[in-house]
């Protein structure tokens, strides 16, 4: 049964273009998806035929003939019509999920190269449909009405000739009841087009308001606001209720009307060709065969509006994938890149200037000289450029003015593989992955055996509670860590960090969101292995970085202070008071 | 299904108008052929033009009768569908808002979103599929399989073998496909989880360079998605040709059975030919209704789970309703969260007298948001009572309680509209110039003002448009609008910077001289300022007095003490 898609329709920008980069995109299944056009051309041909064989059989009934051959040819056409379009189906199942699956791949083998800035500025939520979804969507759609339509416009033209030849006058008939729910089509699709989206608008709004309330339940029921969340949603409910009711019965006159245009042919030729037949100029058998003709004549029709609708959709969805396959890359290496092993970790900013947005720079200017084996702390206010400076070091960014050197060479002269092996990094949000503690600690390092991981959980003091574990380093962290404490999840990331035994160390907020006694046993780990690396640790709470070698204050895009703790306590400056209010001394 | 049923049964009158008025559609279409056939048999074959145009009338009539019938059953069928949605939603949330937080962890906010956005929708389609095509696909399938036998009543037992063929094959069609269905619904799931993995800590793999290794795991999950797909689509591939088969062999024994059949009746053996396109149709509907049923039934199932669910919580009986002044006793408390195995507080007892500032730390998972939600009653307790001003609160009407005890939790929620409407949260006829000195005294004025509109800029959903510090500050001055007698702070300043903290805590101080404040923190310098230090771990009081005291004899507040100072003693 066809179901009626009256969605507002997105129009794609470019027809031609994106066809066309779909096509070089099917690679690989050209092939297969050949045969399925040409049996799709087949499948028409029982449509075509055997109203025209029914019909001959009723005249050799009805003249006391023999039919059996007639039959045995109308049962070929029938097993004909079975092996086609267990073929095209057969076929399509296996060709249409390959595609999907080299879409999605390419797709994916892109997204991988994009740079982080990409990643920044789009809702995750949107990427994750497009890998899944719409690719599914996009692929099947097409590939389906791609077929539908090749064979309803071979059963349009073959049937209308067959009649043509027939019978004129009938096909007027026929044609009549076409043309009707033609109009009838257009008059609803443009009058619902205009509800749904009003529909699409009401319902967005109350969904949000669902959310809103349930997800923050605990506030509700603090400020006893159950009555009042009530009356707002059974207002958006009520009007959502009117909208949808009007839109749906507007959508749901077009199956109904054009079954009744349908009867109202099938009268029609009834009559015109019981008067033709009454007075001699087509046979009984041609009646049968028209009646049968009206009905897979029209319906077609119906659907071809409808298939169109979905196949532009999915064609501008098919755009905004291709935007994706379009966006430019990480910068690639420079053919002359050099090499970087265990780099001595010096590292020098010289007038660094950077924003995300080229009109708003959060570093206006930084310049700043590390020696190797430097343990260095950033701190600062919220939004000061703590982990911009981190994001440039890694060359998750590049920045805009100025450079930065390592060991002399600018950033990016080096092979980025190199660059980025050469930083470990323990984030804020400590991200694990649904795999067992032991794959998640030797993330990215996929030679290390158990025994190496084993030394780096014990470095990094997570191997009592890993040895606490039901299965031990062979435990499977079903919900990515959810299963373990915040400051178990944060040891994990330490001991990949450990592992992965990188020259230079990043720590952004590791201990920003633990208590303080976990606090204590990742900073013990963090001294461990801090030791004779350079490090950058960034953190919110000033008892962390005391002993560091160097402190930086950043403020507004620039260094505000800089020294030890000692030396910036004398200075009694902003870093001083910073510290007096945290520990209230 | 039971849940279907009885929201039908509420709207019984205009679901069965709906239905009679599908009948009508429905009998229009069968009785089509039927007519056609006296026009052959009657008209064609006497060379009676009047005949033809007689049952052409005839036929022109019921096509109109049936038209009427389509659009009223359309006008009925939509507005009973969407009022029954209606209803659902509304049931479910008002259900949900009677149920108290316990009931809603269980059920997950999430899952409950989803029960009453996707499940109502999902059952409203098929209800609306009920009165549209649901009850056609039968009535046009029994109606054919009579008509033929009526027309032509020699070929009862091929009809019999036929619709039993096809039915066998419908069925086995959705036994063999489920399962497969299933499985691709599994690894459609993995490959959801491997790209969101990939694309939250896409700085992880950035870092750790680990692109290789994402790729192959993305490839290996959708690759299983893709055979997968195709296995379960294949089985569709093999059964629903089948099905066309067997209704078009169906046509062919039928002309070859009439062979020898008297030519007078050939119309009426059109008609069955015809019949027997319509049943080929409705088979196909009934694989459409069978998908769709199951669909609806497993979401009416999660609907009837929330609207089923039993507040955890009774109301009070003869509550009493005190004048507050705000002191608070916990009298040998346990809690147990539901599901959880063992206990988040133990034996947990304390007072604070009215006006009292006490202080909470601990390690996180100690129970300290526990403890405080035991207050304004979000939980009851296990064993134990929690007293307010002495009197039990689970003796006391919730809104009476809440309106005294204001918790202001640390993930700062607001909600769309705005800053002044978020604000007027805390007491609805409160004047704007109070409103403006809660917002003041939490240091949220300042940056209010800054903005274009300032008390009128309109938050998105959950105040996307502002930062941490902000929408924490912005939770305190709604939680000090209400004036309560007890105020709750769970580590709600944590966004703050330093200093931003400092001035809301002195803020604080001065305003709530008479207001009972419990203050959460996990850093001993937010809350030394206080009253009292309540020193919690593994939801055991550890120790409870003044910094100096607590210095003096709790070891778990001495350990605290010296992680936050980095190990000296310049305290």
């Amino acid at each position: 049964m066809a179901k009626f898609n009256l969605q507002p329709v997105v129009k794609p920008r470019d027809w031609k273009g994106t066809l066309g980069r779909l096509w070089t995109l099917t690679k690989g299944s050209r092939k297969g998806l050949g045969w399925i056009l040409f049996l799709s051309a087949l499948a028409s041909g029982s449509a075509i035929g055997s109203p025209l064989v029914i019909g001959r059989a009723m005249n050799a009934v009805d003249r006391g003939d023999a039919v059996t051959s007639i039959l045995i040819f109308l049962l070929c056409i029938y097993l004909c019509d079975w092996l086609v379009r267990f073929g095209q189906q057969f076929l399509m199942a296996a060709v249409g999920q390959k595609m999907i699956h080299q879409i999605r791949t390419a797709l994916f083998g892109k997204m991988k190269k994009l740079p982080l800035a990409f990643f920044d500025q789009r809702q995750h939520g949107e990427l994750m449909s497009r890998l899944t979804n719409d690719v599914d969507n996009i692929s099947t759609t097409i590939s389906n009405s791609l077929t539908q339509l090749l064979t309803y416009i071979f059963t349009i033209i073959g049937i209308f000739c067959i009649m043509l030849a027939l019978s004129p006058l009938l096909t007027v008939v026929t044609l009549i009841g076409v043309g009707l729910i033609f109009l009838l089509t257009r008059l609803v699709t443009t009058h619902t087009r205009k509800l749904f989206s009003r529909q699409q608008q009401i319902l967005g709004k109350l969904n949000g308001q669902i959310e809103e309330t349930i997800s923050g339940e605990n506030v509700v029921k603090a400020f006893c606001r159950e009555n009042q969340m009530i009356e707002q949603f059974e207002r958006s409910n009520e009007e959502l209720r009117k909208v949808a009711t009007r839109a749906l019965i507007w959508s749901g006159y077009l199956m109904p009307l054009t079954n009744v245009i349908n009867n109202l042919s099938y009268v029609g030729v009834s009559i015109v060709s019981g008067i033709l037949a009454v007075n001699g100029y087509i046979s009984i058998g041609m009646i049968s065969s028209f009646l049968l003709y009206v009905r897979q004549f029209s319906r077609p029709f119906v659907d071809i509006a409808n298939i169109y609708n979905s196949f532009q959709t999915a064609v501008a969805g098919a755009e905004r994938i291709l935007d994706i396959l379009d966006e430019s890359p990480e910068p690639a290496d420079a053919p002359d890149a050099l090499p970087l092993i265990s780099p001595a970790g010096e590292i020098e900013l010289q007038n660094v200037v950077f924003g995300y947005r080229p009109d708003a720079p959060v570093l206006k200017g930084i310049s700043l000289k590390i020696p190797a084996g430097t343990k260095m702390a950033i701190v600062g206010t919220t939004g000061a450029g703590k982990t911009t400076i981190i994001n440039l070091l890694t060359r998750f960014y590049d920045i805009n003015a100025g450079r930065i050197l390592l060991d002399g060479h600018d950033l990016r002269e080096y092979r980025m593989k190199d660059l980025r092996n050469s930083f470990g990094v323990v984030l804020q949000d400590s991200a694990l992955f649904a795999a067992s503690v032991r794959e998640n600690i030797g993330y990215g390092k996929e030679t290390a055996d158990l025994e190496d991981i084993k030394a780096a959980a014990r470095i990094a003091g997570a191997d009592t509670f890993i040895e606490r574990l039901p299965k031990g380093y062979d435990t499977i962290l079903t919900q990515g860590g959810m299963e373990l404490s915040q400051g178990e999840r944060q040891l994990l990331t330490i001991a990949r960090a450990v592992l992965n035994d990188a020259p230079i160390l990043i720590l952004d907020e590791a201990t920003s969101s633990v208590d303080t006694v976990t606090e204590q046993r990742i900073r013990e780990a963090v001294l461990k292995i801090t030791k004779r690396r350079t490090s950058f640790i960034i953190a919110h709470r000033l008892s962390t970085i005391k002993d560091s070698d160097l402190i930086i204050l950043l403020e507004n895009g620039h260094i505000a202070e800089q020294g030890t703790h000692e030396e910036l306590m004398r200075q009694n400056g902003k870093y001083a008071a910073m510290y007096r209010t945290q520990t209230g001394v | 299904m039971r849940l279907i049923i009885q929201y039908i049964r509420r709207h019984l009158g205009l679901f069965c108008t709906a239905l009679l008025f599908l009948t009508i559609e429905t009998m229009a279409d069968l009785l089509q052929p039927t007519f056609m056939a006296h026009i052959v048999d009657d008209g064609v074959k006497n060379m009676d033009v009047k005949q033809i145009l007689f049952y052409g009338a005839i036929m022109f009539a019921i096509a109109l009768a049936g038209a009427c019938g389509a659009v009223m059953r359309n006008i009925f069928a939509s507005y009973t569908s969407q009022t029954i949605g209606k209803e659902l939603r509304s049931d479910i949330f008002r259900k949900v808002q009677t149920l108290s937080l316990e009931n809603i962890d269980r059920l997950q906010p999430a899952s409950i979103i989803t029960r009453i956005t996707n499940d109502v929708t999902q059952v409203q389609e098929f209800i609306n599929g009920c009165m549209r095509i649901m009850v056609k696909a039968p009535i046009t399938g029994i109606g054919a399989i009579i008509l033929v036998v009526v027309q032509t009543p020699k070929q009862i037992p091929v009809m019999v073998v036929i619709v039993f063929a096809a039915l066998a094959m419908v069925v086995a069609n959705m036994k063999l496909g489920y399962p497969l269905f299933g499985r691709m619904q599994r690894k459609l799931d993995r490959l959801n989880n491997v790209s969101r993995e990939f694309l939250s800590s896409i700085r992880v793999v950035k870092a750790f360079h680990a692109e290789g290794q994402e790729q192959s795991k993305f490839e290996t999950a959708s690759l299983e998605l893709a055979d997968a797909s195709t296995s379960a689509m294949r089985v569709m591939a093999v059964f629903s040709p089948m099905i066309n088969l067997t209704v078009n062999f169906g046509i062919v024994v039928l002309l070859w059975l009439s062979r020898n059949q008297n030519s007078m009746e050939i119309g009426r053996l059109m008609a069955s030919v015809n019949y027997m396109t319509q049943v080929l149709f409705a088979m196909g509907m009934i694989s459409n209704i069978l998908n769709s049923a199951v669909r609806a039934m497993a979401s009416s199932e999660r609907i009837r789970e929330v609207l089923d669910e039993e507040a955890a919580q009774k109301m009070a009986e003869n509550p009493c309703s005190p004048e507050w002044k705000g002191e608070i006793e916990f009298r040998n408390v346990s809690f147990t969260y539901a599901g959880a195995g063992k206990e988040t507080l133990k034996e947990v007892s304390f007072c604070a007298k009215p006006g009292e500032t006490i202080g909470i730390i601990g390690p996180t998972g100690s129970g300290k948001t526990t403890l405080v939600n035991l207050i304004p009653r979000f939980y009851d307790v296990e064993k134990g009572t929690v007293c307010v001003d002495g009197i039990d609160v689970t003796r006391v009407r919730e809104e009476e309680l809440r309106s005294a005890v204001t918790v202001v939790p640390q993930k700062a929620l607001l909600f769309s509209g705005t800053i002044l409407e978020n604000l007027r949260w805390g007491r609805e006829d409160a004047e704007d110039a109070d409103l403006k000195r809660a917002a003041e005294i939490a240091c949220a004025d300042s940056f209010i003002s800054k903005t274009e509109k300032g008390y009128d800029t309109l938050l998105g959903q959950g105040g996307v448009n502002l930062s941490g510090g902000q929408k924490q500050r912005l939770a305190l001055a709604r939680a000090l609008a209400r004036d309560p007698r007890i105020l709750i702070l769970d580590d709600c300043t944590s966004a703050l910077d330093a200093e931003t903290e400092a001035a809301v805590l002195s803020g604080l101080r001065q305003w709530l001289q008479n207001v009972t404040v419990l203050l959460i923190s996990q850093r001993i310098s937010t809350v030394r300022k206080a009253d009292r230090i309540l020193c919690l771990e593994n939801g055991i009081v550890q120790g409870i007095g003044s910094h100096e005291e607590l210095m003096a004899e709790c070891s778990t507040y001495q350990a605290i003490y010296r992680s936050q100072l980095g190990g000296d003693n310049n305290g």
